[in-house]
């Protein structure tokens, strides 16, 4: 019998998960690696391994002719790409597709149109799913801002196209605020940056982030596994998720499922993609973008539904059927994740790689720990910093925040500084038990830990 | 620390064997011919789209692939812009040369061309051009009496109409087998040049990999600019030709745009993808000052 084998284009622990994945499928891996990474956990577990050039990603996790070359010469007949790195370039996707190998993952038309943020803000309004409307670029004058804001409604936001750093920004609420500032903010963004240009956007109060998990296979069935809530990220960078969303009802999750679907429909989805947006505080939605790729926090999803994600994707990219429908989908429980990264929170989290010394983990029922560190490993300082994945689940959200504190108490990296306490401090903040939070809230509660 | 993974592998490994003890085929991955381009120069592979829309450099060490005449014009001209004259012209077997006749047949299969330079009109940025290109695939752009004939007469067309010239010369030089017609056309390529001179036309000469021999000594040194493609090899014998015959090591870079423009042959070295915008700019800047 022929064998399938799979190339994981990828380093950490999606690497070593993916080598899970593929070693129970009971088809073979190999893994690829830097110069630096020779150490690594997925390279020892992998069934073979094959370096692809130097520590700079570019010159080999970005390498497209390396990792061709290695997959070809190693008899694999399918890549995954994992997350980051190569996983949503459209173009090495193409590459493989040309050269008769599998991509596991979309297919590069798909990734192509998703990839291109306009284009893909565009697909969503053809299938009457919400964006954050504004007046795709500068605005002339107060009459034209007039007209844009009647358009997209109150309130907006007037901003500098030359400002950042939350400077020359400008919530107006109504038209009256708006003829009273915009002129003035006008000034105002001439003064700080020598540009007068504005733009207007919609005001989203106290916006969550809420992703809807979608898997799709190559004969047109698709389905959503639900929601995950990943508000709690300090700039943009994810710190804790969780499944499903302390805010969403069973009547948002439809819409937002529907939605999804319908999104991942409009451009003959395959695969399993994430499809982002932005909640506000009365429910309302605005898609933000896809993610066509597993995600670090796939495994919150796969806690609360049952499904094995990375499975499933190798499962599609060799065309099976999806062995589920949507009525098949039961959330049971609630999952949380929490990413302990090698960074220092005193030096405004700034990556610390390094040699750990020690790993003592946590265990238990329903603890689950996706990582790639152990004893005496070097962390390599040319990568992210992720270093362990801690899931805990429960069948309620109270029982598994009890999980999760107990599980960071136990976790101990010794070596190299981490955000564990920061991670263990959320754990007991009012506003995170009590599932009242937004995307701000890493700002607010770094702010009021400052003095103490 | 390395060695308890290597022997817990070791440890699978048997276990497998002895209960599985089959060993199962692997696919063979097709990879379709042609799909990448190996780069003569760093050994690097290109994938081939990547290739034509860098405009056949390659990413890595910036190294110019040769390119056929009619994607140069595709690359130089403005969209649907180029009209061809002259296309008519065959060669023929003057001097009975043997096999000729089936390497020209050859050449035409291969290239779908009928010789070695085509010519036409076009815009460059909206400015109207006679234009010129030489096409190295076709017995290496060599010049005989058709290519002759061509410049010959592209060059009078644009003395008539008072155009602008430009001729992307990529030559190994004249052609052996029409013996003396090909000298020939050294001279006739030349004087006509002259006669577009004389009218206060202005001729701009790109030399592209490679400019030598008697196309070269002839019309592709007579513009009245004369630009050279990065990395172009220009010269008139071959390194070995004139090794043996001065008995002297040959300078480092010697024959490339970049030695000659040192040496004051070239006046600019150009980069492939800015060749067009050089171009236009020299245009249009003649224009002005015709125009004042």
């Amino acid at each position: 019998m022929m064998q399938n084998k799979i190339l994981i284009a990828n380093r950490g622990e999606i690497a070593l998960r993916i080598i899970r994945a593929c070693k129970e499928l009971g088809i073979g891996c190999v893994a690829i690696y830097s110069n630096s990474d020779e150490n690594s956990l997925h390279v020892k577990f992998a069934d073979e391994a094959i370096c692809v050039g130097p520590a700079h990603a570019s010159e080999s996790y970005l390498n497209m002719n390396n990792i061709i070359s290695a997959a070809v010469s190693t008899g694999c007949n399918a890549i995954h790409p994992g997350y980051g790195f190569l996983a949503e370039n459209d173009k090495f996707a193409t590459i493989v597709e040309k050269c008769n190998l599998k991509f596991i993952g979309p297919t590069s038309d798909a990734m192509a149109k998703l990839g291109n943020k306009s284009m893909a803000r565009r697909i969503a309004k053809e299938v009457d799913i919400p964006i954050v409307e504004g007046s795709d670029g500068p605005v002339e004058d107060l009459a034209a801002a007039i007209t844009v804001a009647k358009h997209i409604g109150y309130p907006i936001l007037i901003k500098a196209v030359s400002g950042g750093g939350g400077k020359g920004i400008s919530i107006i609420k109504n038209e009256e605020e708006l003829v009273r500032l915009f002129d003035l903010t006008r000034h105002e963004a001439e003064a700080n940056f020598g540009n007068s240009q504005v733009y207007i956007e919609k005001y989203i109060e106290n916006p969550r982030h809420i992703e809807v998990q979608i898997i799709a296979d190559a004969y047109g069935n698709m389905v959503h596994l639900g929601e995950r809530d990943c508000s709690i990220q300090r700039r943009n960078q994810k710190m804790i998720e969780e499944a499903p969303s302390p805010f969403v009802n069973e009547k948002l999750r439809g819409m937002l499922g529907a939605a999804a679907v319908r999104l991942a429909r409009a451009v003959g989805y395959q695969n399993i993609g994430t499809v982002e947006f932005l909640v506000d505080k009365d429910g309302n939605y605005y898609f933000m973008e896809v993610n066509a790729r597993i995600q670090v926090e796939h495994p919150v999803t796969e806690m609360v539904t049952g499904v094995d994600l990375v499975k499933e994707q190798i499962r599609i990219a060799y065309r099976s059927e999806l062995p589920f429908r949507q009525e098949d989908v039961n959330l049971s429980g609630h999952a949380l994740e929490c990413r302990l990264n090698a960074e220092d929170p005193s030096l405004n989290f700034r990556p610390a790689p390094g040699l750990i010394r020690n790993v003592v983990l946590p265990g238990g029922p329903g603890v689950r720990l996706d990582t790639h560190i152990y004893n005496n490993y070097e962390v390599p300082p040319y990568y992210d910093s992720l270093l362990v994945k801690l899931i805990t689940y429960a069948p309620t959200r109270k029982e598994t925040i009890r999980k999760m504190r107990v599980a960071l108490e136990q976790l101990i990296v010794d070596g190299v500084k981490t955000n564990i306490e920061i991670l263990y401090l959320i754990m007991h903040n009012t506003n995170f038990v009590r599932g009242v939070y937004d995307t701000g809230f890493v700002r607010d509660f770094l702010e009021t830990i400052k003095g103490e | 620390m390395n060695n308890i993974f290597e022997d817990r592998k070791a440890k699978v490994e048997t276990y497998k064997k002895d209960i599985r003890g089959k060993k199962e085929k692997l696919f063979k991955v097709d990879i379709p011919e042609g799909l990448f381009v190996k780069c003569e120069k760093c050994n690097e592979h290109i994938f081939r789209e990547d290739l034509s829309t860098n405009h056949y450099v390659c990413l890595k060490c910036r190294s110019h692939f040769r390119i056929s005449a009619r994607e140069r014009i595709k690359m130089i001209t403005d969209i649907d812009s180029f009209y061809e004259l002259f296309s008519n012209l065959k060669t023929l077997n003057p001097l009975n040369f043997p096999n000729y006749e089936e390497k020209i047949k050859q050449y035409q299969v291969q290239t779908n061309e009928l010789d070695a330079f085509i010519s036409g009109v076009a815009t460059l940025g909206g400015e109207m051009v006679a234009i010129g290109v030489m096409d190295s695939f076709f017995m290496m752009g060599s010049m005989g009496s058709v290519v002759g004939e061509k410049v010959t007469r592209l060059v009078e067309y644009a003395t008539e109409k008072r155009l602008p010239l430009v001729i992307f010369a990529a030559s190994g030089g004249a052609r052996m087998q029409e013996g003396i017609f090909s000298l020939m056309q050294m001279a006739k390529t030349s004087a006509v040049c002259q006669h577009h001179n004389e009218a206060g036309l202005l001729y701009i000469s790109v030399l592209t990999n490679p400019t030598t021999g008697g196309v070269a000594a002839s019309f592709a040194s007579l513009g009245d600019i004369i630009i050279a493609e990065k990395g172009a090899l220009i010269g008139f014998a071959g390194q070995r030709v004139i090794k043996q015959t001065i008995g002297e090591e040959l300078p480092e870079n010697f024959q490339t745009a970049e030695f000659q423009f040192k040496k004051g042959f070239v006046d600019m070295v150009v980069d492939r993808k800015d060749l067009k915008k050089t171009l236009v700019k020299l245009l249009q800047l003649h224009k002005k000052a015709e125009l004042r």
